[in-house]
């Protein structure tokens, strides 16, 4: 038994990894969760939302690194995330203006919304595909590692290896602030609150004289700025391809229906609950196994449960019994 | 509504994909931001007032006409489906009006959209989902106060003054609080925009008798401090003995008139509406 390096490695392919997916579903899950909120609506563009705003923020960081400017060891996207950002909300604004609008003058029942925003989804899909083009994109540079396996071997003088990325560390960096700066919004601030009683209740905001259409046009602004600080930071963990991003919708739902529809924290939460499930289950335990079990009742297989290709397998898997055993999610949000 | 495309949700009611918590349903009538020169007369006027809900929608109020002066209360009283409600809303500008007019303060704000009825001195406090429930005490008194630049904290401190209890609950949730307590955080949050005239639909609808009594006292007090008062009741004989003035519907038309104690000692209402 040698419970430093079974934590070690525990650290290393499951904690570290699941940490930085988790704050990356979290972001996303708080841009569903608060158009859900807000809007009333599930927005199925929002993973094409998050493909849109990287997109932007890709070809910015090109042009950055052609003209030579650079962070020094951190990543070049960090400069590009405020112009994905502007990039991002230009385009959600323009749908919302000539789509969504249309259909808050009719009052349109949510499902139909629903089914409005997978139309935005295939257009916002093709936007992306006709312009960067469907292909595997890389645009992470600087520093690559925190500590990388090799020195941190070095370092400790154990047998199991510690990797520490930089993207890793800014992307749970990134999330802290971001979510600290959007309770901070919607708690403290007048804008804030006016969205929280929108969300509450249409008519008596609009009876207190709250404009509505500032108030989406507020939430939008929102919605794009955290999708594309979530496909950023996915995209400089991972890398960028808009069928990934287009993926990434189950367990962005997934965590925001885990948390409990409407519920920021929630959102959060799930992230976190979606991202340790994926990546628990999906990793093959032999080795860490090998360090804290006793000689006697080590394992021969991999112990894996599932193979990594059935990921989202686990996101649904974990959505339909939460659904079903406990339909507002882990905080109590408002669906059902 | 119906005939909408875009309003039929086909029985949908998958709440993880769709919302159906506090969507907006008001249809305001007005287009207009600004009022228009009236005439002088009592503070508010409801003249002639002919409507129903919708562009299509069969009239519902007939010729009705109802007045408030300064400082006064006034009530709406009725049997069930006079159009009481109506009256109300129509004064306040979620119905079509076919013929008629509002005026207040002698200006005519018939056009006008209930937001910017708000602006110009109105408060209304709806029958049901009046509060915001998952936002604490003062929020919603925040809220209430969101058109206002000035600074609204000694609106906020009257009515706390007003009502104590609110002060001691401000940081609860408003959706923890008691049937009572409720009703008085939503007056209290159409009063924090300063308004002329208060309208309350039902206010003491589903609360116990002694919170009844205790929120009668209140509006009395309000309207001490010079606001008219406009409120639909559906405890006839309570609210016509505070009443100045009282109107009792009858089919959406106006059925009897005058001071609350005339209406009181009326034969005919007493024994239509009163019970005897």
């Amino acid at each position: 038994m040698d419970l430093l390096n079974g934590f070690v490695a525990l650290a290393n392919f499951v904690l570290i990894p699941a940490i930085a997916y988790g704050s990356q579903l979290a972001l996303g899950a708080l841009g569903v969760t608060l158009i859900y909120g807000i809007l009333r609506f599930s927005n199925f563009a929002h993973g094409d939302t998050m493909a849109v705003g990287t997109m932007f923020a890709v070809l910015t960081t090109w042009g950055l690194q052609a003209m030579g400017v650079g962070l020094g060891p951190f990543p070049t996207a960090l400069l590009a995330i405020p112009f994905g950002i502007l990039g991002a909300t230009g385009i959600v604004l323009l749908t919302d203006r000539y789509v969504y609008r249309f259909y808050r003058a009719q009052k349109a029942k949510p499902v139909i919304l629903v089914i409005v925003s997978m139309g935005v989804m295939f257009i916002y899909n093709g936007f992306t595909r006709i312009i960067i083009g469907p292909d595997d994109q890389r645009f992470a540079d600087g520093e690559r590692f925190v500590i990388s396996a090799r020195d941190f071997k070095e370092m400790t003088g154990l047998a199991e290896g510690l990797s520490l990325r930089t993207s890793q560390v800014i992307t749970v960096i990134t999330a802290i602030v971001v979510v600290a700066i959007l309770f901070w919004f919607l708690n403290k601030t007048r804008t804030g609150k006016s969205m929280r009683a929108f969300s509450d209740n249409e008519d008596l905001a609009l009876l207190s004289g709250i404009n509505p259409e500032r108030v989406v046009l507020v939430t939008w602004l929102i919605v794009a700025s955290l999708a594309t600080v979530a496909g950023v930071l996915y995209g400089l963990d991972k890398s960028f391809k808009p069928f990934t991003y287009f993926q990434l919708l189950l367990p962005i739902f997934a965590a925001a229906i885990v948390g409990g529809m409407g519920n920021p924290l929630g959102a959060i939460a799930g992230g976190f609950v979606i991202a340790f499930s994926e990546v628990g289950i999906t990793y093959a335990w032999k080795k860490v196994l090998g360090y804290l079990m006793p000689p006697a009742l080590q394992p021969d297989g991999l112990m894996q449960m599932l193979s990594t290709e059935y990921k989202f397998a686990i996101s649904f898997v974990i959505l339909v019994i939460v659904l079903l055993f406990r339909p507002t999610g882990l905080f109590r949000g408002k669906s059902l | 509504m119906s005939g909408n495309p875009y309003q039929d949700d086909r029985g949908n009611t998958d709440a993880s994909v769709t919302n159906p918590h506090g969507q907006g349903r008001l249809t305001p009538a007005g287009t207009q931001p600004n009022p228009m020169p009236g005439k002088q007369g009592p503070f508010l006027v409801g003249e002639n007032m002919t409507g129903g809900y919708g562009k299509t929608g069969p009239d519902i109020l007939h010729d009705c006409t109802i007045e408030v002066e300064r400082g006064e209360i006034a009530v709406i009283v009725g049997p069930n489906g006079a159009g009481k409600s109506t009256a109300m809303k129509a004064v306040f500008g979620m119905l079509d009006l076919r013929q008629g007019r509002v005026l207040l303060d002698g200006q005519d704000i018939t056009q006008l959209t209930p937001q910017a009825r708000v602006r110009h001195g109105m408060g209304f406090v709806p029958q049901t989902s009046n509060i915001f429930t998952s936002m604490t005490v003062e929020e919603n008194l925040e809220m209430g106060a969101f058109i206002r630049e000035d600074d609204f904290r000694s609106s906020m401190e009257q009515v706390y003054e007003l009502f104590p209890i609110l002060r001691e609950k401000r940081n609860q949730a408003a959706g923890e609080l008691s049937g009572g307590q409720r009703q008085q955080v939503a007056v209290g949050r159409a009063l924090m925009t300063q308004p002329k005239l208060l309208m309350l639909d039902e206010p003491t609808a589903g609360v116990s008798p002694i919170v009844m009594d205790e929120l009668f006292d209140r509006i009395i007090e309000v309207a001490r401090t010079g606001i008219s008062i406009l409120m639909v009741e559906q405890n006839a004989r309570q609210a016509l003995e505070i009443a100045d003035k009282g109107y009792v519907l009858v089919q959406g038309a106006n059925g009897y008139s005058g001071t609350g104690k005339e209406l009181l000692a009326d034969p005919d209402v007493r024994r239509s509406f009163l019970g005897g």
